[in-house]
Parts: structure tokens; sequence; C-alpha cells
């Protein structure tokens, strides 16, 4: 037998109405059917690593019976020879939202004013994103169309959610069948699910990623103490819901690479292991990934290449991106070598179609077939607990599986069936032979032609030869065994359209056909052989042979690997201790291992170490940049209520961020990355280090303590945020008074709270409400014990004045002063309140009303007064001049040059309280230096080499090295992606992705100008 | 009725305020006697140092600029003698594209006068909202800028903008070329990704119906322009037949490097004298516009590179890479208050990649030339008006940078500001000195 040949027709009518529900009515006579399937002489993958050949597959009422290959098929069975070809268990995609309902985003505009408080009617949360009580099995419903597109796939199953809020409740595993619901849900609250994105929430709390984490990390604690006794005090449906999810998998749609491990921090903190879902960029921080052991959802949409042809396009394509197209693919495999659990996903493809030729494309760069099949059957039922159901093909498992023409990978092969809980879903014309092949064609009235039919087995094509010319039908199609087709003639008589219509029979073809000039004629078409199946070009990108390396970060000025300190000796040079010892000049530095071992004339070099002529050189501390808002993912501003004490810029540090590099560049070694100043008490704040590629935890400043952002004055007020914006309190700065004595005295209360439950005898509290963990007030509680610092976004003296005052009515000091550009009119109240710093700026003002009084000599009279000065810079540009803002206070005010100079590097230090660390050269203290080519205020001084922990994470000389490498590999990037263009794939019309530059109130796309 | 009544109470209240708040210093007299400057270092501002130089000027105009050594003084027939021995005398700089006087506060509505309503507006005129009494203008004087233009903003056609000297009683006597400049921002051309305020294909047809708009635009100038008599007057046309005449230039904002390219065929296509402000991309096709003669005015150079992949230091050295390649280049800041760190754009150009002198050409010859006072203004050369300063070091690094004396058309300037006022007495509150 030539053809292949499933030979399933005959018994496929009907078999679709067994499965009745038993509480359900029956119109008519009942039709209970227990048939025995048996599919026998098949490949059978009985589970991803498991393939027995020549084995029988029984099934009955949904369930396997047996499988393997000593099975004895029952004599009532419908038996069907599948003939060699294969049966895996069907597909599991457990990131879909396939049967729910459609998720409505209301676009929210500024003309309408703020949203405090949820718009869900009812006992639920507060916030409108917290929706644990929601069940996806309750709003299940089979939706046709989509189904059969899965089913097309290969799925038989998947995990759907509701995809809207920050908890999303509970998700339930469905059968993708066409049957009643109640015959579809496998498993009702499958899984918990959560994001950071608050989907269709119109509140305005959360509107920053840290927000979200925020919100995440209370509501937990709120869950916990309405447990404990909270239920006593209020009845919250959320909350109770959110303690029912304890025991099912936490599944959390995470974003990108950094969303993850942000997820695995919260997890940490609450003992749960998430599985994350993510977007397929891990390979770029694997090892951070693989050390927080979480287990990954991975989407398969990868990036599509750019239509580059217009080189001007091109520069607006980011070296990232650019190796993002290429790398991505590698992702999956990546994980695997790395021993990293994950499944796969078909949500977040524009196009469904191409999840093969993308999951394919993944093998091709190195994933495995085996961990494909895995992360598509046996990885998702495992981590959804239900591996003894679904994602293999076991006795008493259910009948979900796939029959295919060959390997599930391989590019020819085709889906026949998808069986569903039993049920058969035919794909497509699976039933029908496989016609391909050279035939001869016969009519009575007209030569004999030789024919091919070629293409998919699927959608073939066909073609007839007059002589040497090939014609293609005009039209060809076939229903079951009937067929129909017709073709041009161009050489014969009568010329014009013959239309042929037939059967199709064992023995061959035959029927009648109509010619051009309306007589009939009888015809018949005789198999003569196999055609040689050409391996149809292949699109899809094979692995190039010169993909790229990864980078830290991979992006424009990556390392290739990560640096290491070393041992270094500068001799020589200009050295600005600022120290005692004042600038030391034919000085040499020796550090190693990160801190700076010695600082002295004549020193020697240690063995290994790398010795630097410093000769016509300065070297200086690393500079501190006290008021930064690089390196943040997101926004930097929760703004919406008027304290966000429980936000932490820690959580959202972003290490991507290009910004770290060009400081560095700028000599800056160190930045405090500030919440913005939209409300009066901010988030929480972070001291970085700039250590350029590594992670984001690795950014942070060990053994410094925490600080928090306060903010006074028109941003607060929301002076110029519109005339909605008029209802927030405060307005005025008599309000923003109000807010910390009010924020301070439930802060004081609240740690009273907490202390008297502690001590409070185990027996009185069965029956009583505890107290509740509140993360806002934790921080403020914190200041107030001086174990958390204030940096405070002011301008005008009447609200320092204030502050000082309610600080003193408190019991603490303001540790530090931003902006502070009217502290010349209260220095000698500042120095009487021991501020530790007044970190300014050197010369802006006039860019809003309450800075109309700024004056550059600011910092030359708090200096005088004596008040610890710095400079700041605010904006991503200035910090990478802030040795000439330095210059600044010798110009305005006459400061000499040894103390300018400290005004952005010790002085920053001491108001961050880590000048023990850093801010001067001192054996001891961390190598966090600069070596400049000139005077380091001087507008002619440039950085030759910035050390971070004794790191040169920038040298003047590699950089130069890097933009080679950069114009280099984008060249090689662009060519590809022409590459693909040329070979017909699609591409997309390219785009820009923003810069956005943060301030403390506006962000801003940096625009081409 | 009761509208005006409420606007005139705020109008009081902000008088009473203002009683204690600092003045200006009132404009300077007419030179009345002859001054010379001796033993100073002389830069001239259009690439050449005189090491040791005498400067003359008298009735406002410049006299005398020479080597000292090569040139038989009379000193006698000066009224006043400066020794400027160790200091640098420079042309008074000139600002390019700001909005001096236009915008006191930038977040206060009612202060702010650069941005008029709708898309095409080439009769409007920045000079008549000039303010000689805004706060700022002191201070950027005291840095050493005594010149500006004061330019307007918004839609695709702002306005003309007129130059000024910084000390004047009113905005007459401050003007020193009026309108001959306008303003017009060129529709973006670049399409952002995704998640933007737009979709991308939104942006795609606002691009293409923007420069259709625009090129309509100018062809109905055009063929206005060409009638003596109209049938009906047309103002805003009107306000355009300079631009096809010649006697106006057309100042365009483009940054993105089509952008750069279609105004320069724009300008081509309809005979205007262009030319480019801003610039970020304008040096990969430096040589079309040297070519076509368009020269730029570059935007602040104390800025960020316009994408990720940048050398980070590339908008420091834009001024060398366009000047390498014989483009006409000047620097500018777009602001007001801001624009007292012009000389530090020069300063950093100097640093990346230019001679210092070359450097401050581009913050004084290259800006008068572009703006069409290059005949009085720009250069320390006789018979230009003697706009300059005196400082004790060098001017561009801020290291040293100190002006002590400044001279508007030979007119002595009280250095003094609201600034100063206050820093004195606070010094003075603190028994500081």
């Amino acid at each position: 037998m030539k053809y292949t040949l499933l030979a399933m027709a005959a018994w496929l009518a009907g078999i679709t109405a067994t499965l009745a529900q038993a509480t359900f009515p029956v119109n008519g006579p009942t039709d209970p059917r227990h048939t025995v399937f048996a599919f026998t002489n098949a490949r059978i993958h009985v589970d991803y690593k498991t393939i027995v050949d020549s084995a029988t597959l029984l099934i009955r009422d949904g369930k396997v019976l047996e499988v393997g290959k000593e099975v004895s098929v029952p004599k009532d069975a419908v038996v069907m020879d599948l003939g060699g070809k294969s049966i895996y268990p069907s597909l599991i995609d457990m990131h879909s939202d396939y049967g729910m309902p459609e998720v409505k985003r209301e676009h929210a505009t500024h003309e309408t004013g703020p949203q405090f408080l949820s718009n869900t009617k009812g006992a639920y949360h507060w916030n409108q994103a917290i929706r644990s009580e929601y069940d996806a099995y309750r709003n299940f419903s089979v939706d046709g169309k989509k189904a059969e597109e899965l089913r097309k796939l290969g799925f038989g199953s998947v995990l759907s959610l509701n995809k809207d809020g920050i908890v999303r409740g509970t998700a339930a595993i469905v059968l993708i069948g066409n049957e009643n619901e109640n015959d579809l849900i496998l498993k009702d609250r499958a899984a918990a699910e959560f994001s950071f994105d608050k989907g269709t929430s119109t509140q305005d709390y959360p509107s920053s990623l840290m927000g979200s984490i925020a919100l995440i990390r209370q509501t937990f604690y709120d869950a916990q103490w309405y447990k404990n006794g909270g239920y006593r005090k209020e009845y919250n449906i959320s909350l109770a819901a959110f303690n029912q999810l304890k025991d099912l998998p936490f599944i959390f749609d995470a974003g990108d690479k950094q969303n993850e491990l942000r997820v695995s921090t919260i997890g940490e903190e609450f003992d749960v292991q998430f599985i994350v879902k993510g977007n397929g960029d891990e390979y770029e921080r694997l090892t951070e990934i693989d050390n927080a052991g979480m287990r990954l959802i991975l989407p398969l949409n990868f990036p599509e290449a750019y239509d580059l042809s217009d080189p001007y396009d091109a520069i607006n394509i980011s070296l990232h991106d650019l190796k993002h197209w290429e790398l991505a693919p590698t992702n999956p495999a990546a994980l695997e070598k790395a021993g990293i659990e994950f499944a796969l996903t078909a949500t977040g493809l524009k196009n469904k179609n191409d999840f093969w030729k993308n999951l394919r494309k993944a093998i091709d760069h190195g994933l495995t077939e085996q961990q494909a099949l895995k992360a598509l059957t046996a990885a998702p039922a495992a981590f959804l607990n239900v591996q003894d159901k679904i994602g293999a093909l076991k006795r008493g498992m259910i009948a979900n599986f796939i029959i295919t023409s060959g390997n599930l990978f391989s590019k020819e092969t085709v889906i026949l069936d998808n069986w569903v809980k039993g049920v058969r879903y035919p794909i497509g014309n699976s039933e029908q032979k496989d016609i391909r092949g050279n035939y001869s064609l016969v009519t009575a009235s007209g030569k004999p032609s030789r024919m091919k039919i070629s293409g998919e087995a699927l959608s073939p094509e066909m073609y007839m030869y007059e002589d040497t010319l090939q014609v293609k039908a005009m039209a060809f199609s076939r229903n079951g065994d009937l067929v129909t087709f017709s073709f041009e003639r161009k050489l014969e008589d009568p010329k014009g359209v013959v239309r042929y219509s037939g059967v199709l029979e064992e023995q061959g073809w035959s029927g009648n056909a109509q010619l051009a000039d309306g007589n009939w004629t009888n015809w018949t078409m005789t198999f003569d052989s196999l055609i040689t199946l050409t391996e149809k070009k292949d699109t899809t990108a094979k692995p190039l042979k010169d993909i790229g390396k990864i980078s830290y970060p991979n992006m424009a000025y990556g390392w290739k690997e990560l640096p290491k300190a070393g041992t270094v000796l500068i001799i020589n040079a200009t050295v600005w201790t600022n120290e005692a010892e004042g600038i030391l000049t034919e000085a040499d530095v020796l550090f190693s291992n990160g801190k700076i071992v010695q600082v002295g004339k004549d020193l020697v070099a240690p063995a290994g170490a790398t010795v630097i002529d410093g000769t016509g050189k300065h070297l200086t501390a690393g500079i501190i940049d006290e008021h930064s808002h690089i390196a943040v993912s997101n926004s930097v501003n929760e703004g919406t209520q008027t304290s966000s004490a429980e936000v932490r810029i820690g959580d959202v540090l972003d290490a991507d961020d290009i910004n770290i590099y060009r400081q560095l560049a700028g000599g800056v070694t160190s930045s405090h990355l500030l919440h913005g100043s939209a409300n009066a008490i901010g988030g929480q704040t972070q001291l970085i280090k700039l250590r350029w590629g590594q992670s984001p935890e690795e950014l942070k400043f060990d053994g410094w303590p925490g600080f928090i952002k306060f903010a006074l004055g028109e941003n607060v007020k929301q002076a110029n945020w519109g005339d909605l914006q008029t209802v927030r309190f405060p307005q005025t700065r008599m309000g923003v008074e109000q807010v910390y004595m009010d924020y301070f005295t439930r802060a004081e209360e609240y740690q009273q709270q907490q202390s008297r439950w502690t001590t409070t005898d185990a027996s009185l509290k069965t029956n009583a409400v505890p107290p509740r963990k509140d993360l806002e007030l934790d921080a403020l509680s914190e200041i107030l014990n001086s174990k958390r610092f204030i940096t405070c976004h002011s301008y005008v003296q009447s609200e320092i004045n204030m502050l000082m005052h309610v600080a003193d009515s408190f019991g603490f000091e303001v540790n530090t002063f931003t902006h502070i550009l009217e502290g010349f009119k209260v220095a000698d109240k500042m120095k009487a309140h021991n501020v530790r710093g007044a970190s300014t700026f050197s010369d802006w003002w006039a860019y809003k009303y309450e800075v109309y009084d700024a004056i550059p000599y600011n910092a030359a009279i708090l200096h005088k007064v004596g008040v610890n000065v710095g400079y700041n810079s605010d904006d991503a540009e200035m910090a990478r001049r802030l040795n000439q803002e330095a210059a600044k206070a010798v110009k305005y005010g006459g400061i000499s040059e040894e103390d300018a100079w400290k005004f952005v590097t010790l002085n920053p230090a001491k108001m961050l309280r880590v000048d023990d660390k850093v801010g001067s050269i001192k054996a001891g203290k961390d190598a966090d230096l600069v070596l400049w080519n000139d005077h380091p205020m001087s507008i002619y001084a440039k950085p030759l080499t910035t050390y971070v922990d004794g790191i040169a994470y920038y040298d003047s000389e590699r950089d130069a090295q890097l933009r080679e490498d950069i114009r280099k590999e984008r060249a090689r990037l662009v060519q590809q992606m022409n590459e693909v263009k040329l070979k017909g794939e699609a591409v997309r019309k390219p785009a820009a992705k923003p810069q956005i530059l943060k301030h403390c109130l506006e962000e801003e796309y940096h625009t081409i100008h | 009725m009761k509208r005006i009544i409420k606007y005139l109470i705020i109008a009081a209240g902000m008088i009473t305020t203002s009683v204690t708040v600092a003045q200006n210093p009132a404009p300077a007299a007419k030179q009345s006697g002859s001054v010379l400057i001796m033993n100073v270092k002389a830069h001239i501002g259009n690439g050449k140092v005189i090491e040791n130089a005498v400067i003359g000027f008298d009735a406002g105009k410049l006299i005398l600029v020479a080597d000292a050594t090569t040139v038989k003084l009379k000193k006698d027939s000066y009224a006043v003698v400066i020794d400027g021995y160790g200091k640098h005398a420079y042309p008074g700089l000139i600002a390019c594209n700001t909005n001096i006087g236009l915008a006191e506060i930038d977040m206060v509505r009612s202060t702010l006068d650069y941005n008029e309503v709708g898309e095409m507006n080439p009769n409007i005129r920045s000079i008549i909202s000039y303010n000689t009494d805004s706060k700022i203008i002191p201070t950027v004087r005291s840095n050493g800028v005594l010149m500006a233009e004061v330019s307007p903003r918004g839609g695709m056609i702002s306005g003309t903008s007129s130059v000024v000297q910084l000390d004047a009683w009113n905005w007459e006597d401050a003007a020193v070329a009026m309108d001959k400049n306008m303003h017009m921002n060129w529709p973006r051309m670049y399409i952002y990704q995704g998640g933007g305020p737009e979709s991308e294909e939104n942006q795609r047809q606002r691009m293409q119906r923007e420069l259709s708009v625009l090129e309509q635009y100018f062809n109905e100038a055009e063929a206005y322009c060409k009638q003596q008599q109209p049938q009906e007057v047309n103002v805003r046309f009107e306000a355009m037949r300079g631009l096809f005449d010649g006697t106006t230039k057309l100042f365009v904002h483009a940054g993105y490097v089509k952008e750069i390219e279609a105004a320069v065929l724009f300008a081509k296509k309809h005979t205007l004298k262009m030319v480019l402000v801003g610039g970020s991309d304008a040096w990969r096709v430096a040589s079309l516009l040297k070519e076509n003669s368009v020269p730029v005015i570059l935007g602040q150079t104390h800025a960020l590179p316009p994408r990720e992949d940048d050398d980070t230091d590339l908008p420091y050295k834009l001024p060398f890479l366009l000047h390498r390649a014989g483009v006409t280049c000047a620097i500018s800041i777009d602001g007001s208050w801001q624009e007292r760190n012009l000389p530090f754009m020069a300063g950093t150009a100097a640093a990346f990649g230019l001679d210092k002198e070359q450097a401050l050409a581009m913050i004084t010859a290259v800006p008068a030339q572009i703006l069409g006072v290059s005949s009085s203004a720009g250069t320390l050369e006789v018979d230009k008006d003697a706009t300059l300063i005196l400082t004790s070091g060098d001017l561009l690094d801020m290291r040293s940078s100190v002006v002590e004396a400044a001279f508007i058309q030979g007119r002595t300037i009280d250095l003094d500001d609201a600034q100063k006022q206050l820093y004195r007495k606070y010094m003075n509150k603190y028994d500081l000195k």
C-alpha cells in the first residue's frame, strides 16, 4: 500500500455524544456508550522520556485502560491500526486565558480625579487589584473557536486564569473539548495566580512596580493577621479567600528577568515557592535565576526581526534589542542546560501558528526534544500536581493524546487527531489519504497528461504537464473521496478551462470532465510513482554559526565576563585624600581586593600588582550622588497616596540602565536612588554602588542603614498637577505638617500596640484581635527609632523649619535635606538641629515658584555656617559632571578647592552614613577611586579609570575598544536581520524604544532633538 | 467685569509682595568717555588670541583692538584706563535660541509668554513679550552672556525671534535685530515603540499628515507671496514674505537624521535660508549640511546621548564633529536661567576635541553670524559694538570663570543681581565673610 491512510472515517460519526452529564435531563432516548478504543501498531510516547514502539493504547470512558506492547485488545473494541504513527500525551499550556471572560481595560484619562479606594462593591479588599476571591472555574465557558485553535496546536488541557489584577484568585485546569463545561473542568482550584499588573483596576494605587510589590507583601501580612484574629474585627472576603489559596501552587506572572528575581525575593519573605511566568530573557541573568531555584513558565514569542533596510532606521534599534533577537531562541536551551525546570506556553504569541515554528527554532538552538516535550506535558502536570491525570499516558489517566504522522517536532509531521478525554477531534482532513504522487491522466477525448500532486499532505497542490509546460490547477478540492479540479488547456483544442469531477478509489481516480466547448468526456487517473519529497525551503533560522555572546548586561558596553578585583598600585599621582593629609603630590595609592591598603610615597608594588603611572594625573575618591533616579525599573514615584512609606526603591533596581555606565564615565561610584517627590512621605531609598554588569541585588551598598524620601512643597501639594488634582490631602504647606503629625502619632501608637501584644499573656490572646503588621508604619517607626533616616526634598525656609520642629517633637533628627535651595535662609537652625546633610544644586533656580529665591551661593553659606554640604544631580546627565558642579562652589562663594571637592565625595558619604567606608582615600576604606587626566574640578578633566571596590568598571582605553566592538556587533546583527528579510520572513517595522529620563516628579521621553 | 476685578486684585497683591524682592540694577547710561583696557589677554572670538592686547572703545564702538607691542598708544586720550594684567577679555557671549525674558518661572503659567496657541504662527513676534525686567537677565549677564536670541516656541511654525542686548529699559532699547529669524519645529520622523501615548501606526500616519500639511502650507504661502496686491490680506502669509525673498532665515528645529535631511531638502526646494537648531544627529549628515551651507545651532551639549549605544560623550563632542566636517556650528542652551552655563558648553567642547578659541567662537562669532548681527557683535574687532567682558581666569572653565566687568555697547554694566543681594543679606545675617 503506497498511500498513508488513516481509515477512521467509518466510525467517526456520532461518537462525540458519549460523555453525557450524569445530572442532566436527556431529550429523547438516552445513548449510553462505553466503547473501548484500541490504537494498535503505534509508536507511543507514554511519557516525555519513554517511547514504546508497536504498542497499543486502550481507552474507555475518557480514560486510559492500558498502554504498552503486550496489551490484549478486547473483542468488543473499535480497533484502529495506526500503522506506525505516533501517539503523544497531548500538550498542556499552564498560562492560558482560554474560556475566560474577556478582560476589558478602561483607559484611565487625566480627566478623572483621583480614586483612593476600590470601586468593587461589597465586603472586599480596599484595593481593586486584590481579587483573591476570584475563581476561574466559576467563570469558565467553552469557546469552540479558540478550543479548535488550541487543539490544532496539540493542546489537550490548559490552566485557565483571569489575567487581571495583582492577586488574581484561582486558576482552573480545563480540558479543551467542545463538551458541556461540566465535563471539562479537570481541577477547579488548581493554582493561585499573581502579577505586578493591576489590570483593569481604576484605583490609583499602586501606580508603580514598587507599589505593586508593597501591596502584595502587605496582603500576605494582612491575610496572616486576618487568620490570626483579624476576622473578629472586620469581614473581608478577599483576605478570607487569600487564606484559602494556601495549599495551591502559587504562580506569578512576572515579566522580565529582573521581575522574576523580584518575585523570588517576595517568595523568600513568605516562604512561598512561586512558579514564575517569565518573558524569555532569563538567559541574560541565568546564574541569578538558577540560584533563586524557581520553576518557570516560558513563552515562545521570540522577537521578530526588524526591517532595517534603511540604516537610519537601524540606528534607532539598540544593540540590546538586536542581541535579544538573536539570542532569545537560545533561552530554553540555556535553561535546560542549567537544569532549571520549566514549562512552555503558547501565550504571548501574536500568531498562534508561530508556536511550532518557534519551538523548532528553540530546538534548532539546542533545546532537546525530550525537554521540549517535558515542558509541554510532564512539567506543567507536575507543577500543578496533576501528573497522575495528564501529561503522560498511563493506566487510569485521562485519555488526552494526539496522533501524529511522525516525530512531533519534525517539520514534516502533522498532527492528525487530538483526543480530549476520549473524544476524537480530527485536525483538518486527517482521515484523508495522502494522495501526493505522480499520476497519468487519460481523457477519452485527448492526449494522456502527466500529473503531479505535491505540497503539504493535508493541503496538496495539483499540477498538469502539457509537454514541458507545468500548469497549476485553477481549483482543486476534495470532500472525502469526492474530488473536483480544473485546468486551463493552452495547447490542446478545445482551448480553455476543463473541469473535472470524480471519485478517488484504491485502484485509481475516475470521473467526467466538461470541456471548454461544453462537451463532456470521461477520465481516469492512475498512480505512477511517489514524488520525491524535496525539503521545502526552510525559512526558520538555523543556529547561526557566529551567534553572538551574551554580555553583562546584555547590551552596549556590557562585559563579556564579569571583572574581578586585583591588586593595583597607582604611583606618582596628585592624591586628593579628603583626609587630614589633604592633597598629596607625587603620592602612591595601593589597593587590593577592593580595599585601599596604603597611601603614601614610594610604596612597593606587591607581587602580581598592576602598577599604573599616575604622573600628571589626579586620584580622588569616587563621586557620590546623594540624589539620583537612575537604575530604577518603572516609576520612581508611588505618588498616589500622601504616604507611601511601604514602597522600596531597593525592590525595583534596574541593573541594565545604561546610565550606570555613563555615570561611571563621569567618575560616579555610588548613587543614592530616591523615591520621587510626589508625596509627603515617599518611599524607602536605596544606596547603590555602580557595579556595572552585576545583578540588581549586587548593586546594593552593603552596611548602609536604610533611608526614606520625604518631600515638601509644591509637588506634595500637587501645585502644578492641573485643576483636577485638588482633592488629595494636603493641598497646602499647612496640611503637610499635619500629615507628618498624624503619621508619626500613628507610628508611635502602632509601636505601643505591637509591644503590648508581645507582652500580653497568651491566654488573653485567644479571642483578641492582634495588631496588624503595617509596612508603612514599620518604616515610620524605624524613623522614630533612628534606624531609618530621612532625606527630605525641600525648598522654602518655612517648610524646612517646620519639618525640624516635627522631628523635634517626636524626638528624632532630620538626617538630610535634599535640594534645600533656601537652606541659606535657615542655615543656623539646621545647624542647631544637627542636620547631617544639606544636599543641594549648585545653580538651579526659577523652574518653579518655590525656587525663585534660590541662589548659587546657597552651598557656600551653609558650609560657612557649619552644615555638611553636598551637591547632587537629580539628573542622569548632570550626574556625569558633578566634578564640575563642585567647582561652582569655588566660583560662587569662594569655597576652597579642597573643601569644594568634598561636596561631591566625602560630604555625601557623611550624610549617607557611609563615610567609614567611602568618601576619602584612606587605608581600609573601599577602593572607590577615580583617576583623572587633569585637575578633577576642571571642565577639561575626564576620568581615565573609575574603580568601584578596586574594579575598573570604567576605563577610557577599554571604552574605546568597546565602542569599536559595539559598532562591529551592531553591523553583524543588522546584516543578519537583513538576511532574514531577504529570505522573505516576516519583519516588523522599526521603532525606537524610548529612553525615559526620571526626575523627582517628571518622567520624560528622551527625544532626539 | 467681575473677572477683571479679580485679576486687578491679584496684580495688586503681587505688587505688595514684590516690594520685598530685590531689584535689578538700573540699565547703564550711554558711554560718556572713552575706555582703554591694557595688558589684557584678548580672545577675539574668531579663533584668534592676542596675548598682550590693548582694547579701546568710545561712543559704544571698539576703536582699538591690537597687540600692545605693535601699536603706539595714546593713553592720555582715553578717559578711563583699565589695567587688565592677568585678565582675559572676551566678546560678550551670545545665547541663541533662548526664552530669556519670555519665561520667568517655568511652572507658573502666568509668567510664560513663549508658546502661542496654534500650529502656524509665522506672524508671532517674540520681541514684544521680552521682559527687560526679568530677574533672570542680570544673573545670566554675571556669567558673560550679554546678548541673546529671544525665540518663540511651540506649534509647527512658532514665529520670529529677535536678538537683544541684555541691559535695557524696554524691548525697543534692547532690540539689536528684530524679526529676522523664523522658528519652526520639524515633524517628528521617528516612531516610538509600543506603550507610548500613540500606537506606532498612528504615529506613522501623523508624521505623514504633518509633513504634507507643512508642504502644502509653504506652497500656498509661496504662491501668496508672489502677489504684491493680494485679493485679501493674510497676516500669517504676509509675515512669511521675508522667507521667500531671502531676508528672513528659517530656523528649523530637528534632531533625528531623517528630519534633518527632509528639512534641508525642503529648504532647498523652497529656496529658503535654513539654520538647523538642535541637531543631535547633524554629525551624521555633516556633508549635506556643508554642501547646502546650512549652519547649525546645537542644543544643550550637556546632554545624554540620544541612544543607548551611542558613545557616552557623543553630545560633548558634537561641536568637534561638526567643526571637523566644515559645518558652521554654534552652541546653545534651550532655556532662560540655564543660559548662565553657556560658557561651559564651550568649555566641554574644548575638552572634547576643539581648540578653546574655536569653542569660544561657537558662543560668540558664529552665533552673531547666524543671527545676522555680525556687523556689530560677536568678535572684538574695531567698529563693532564694545560688548565685552573681563574675567580673572578661563571663562570656559567654571573653576576659574569669574566675570569681573562687562560692557554692552560701551556701557559699563552693573553686575549685581538679586541673587548676589540675597547672598550679601544672609552673609550679613550670619556675620560671615
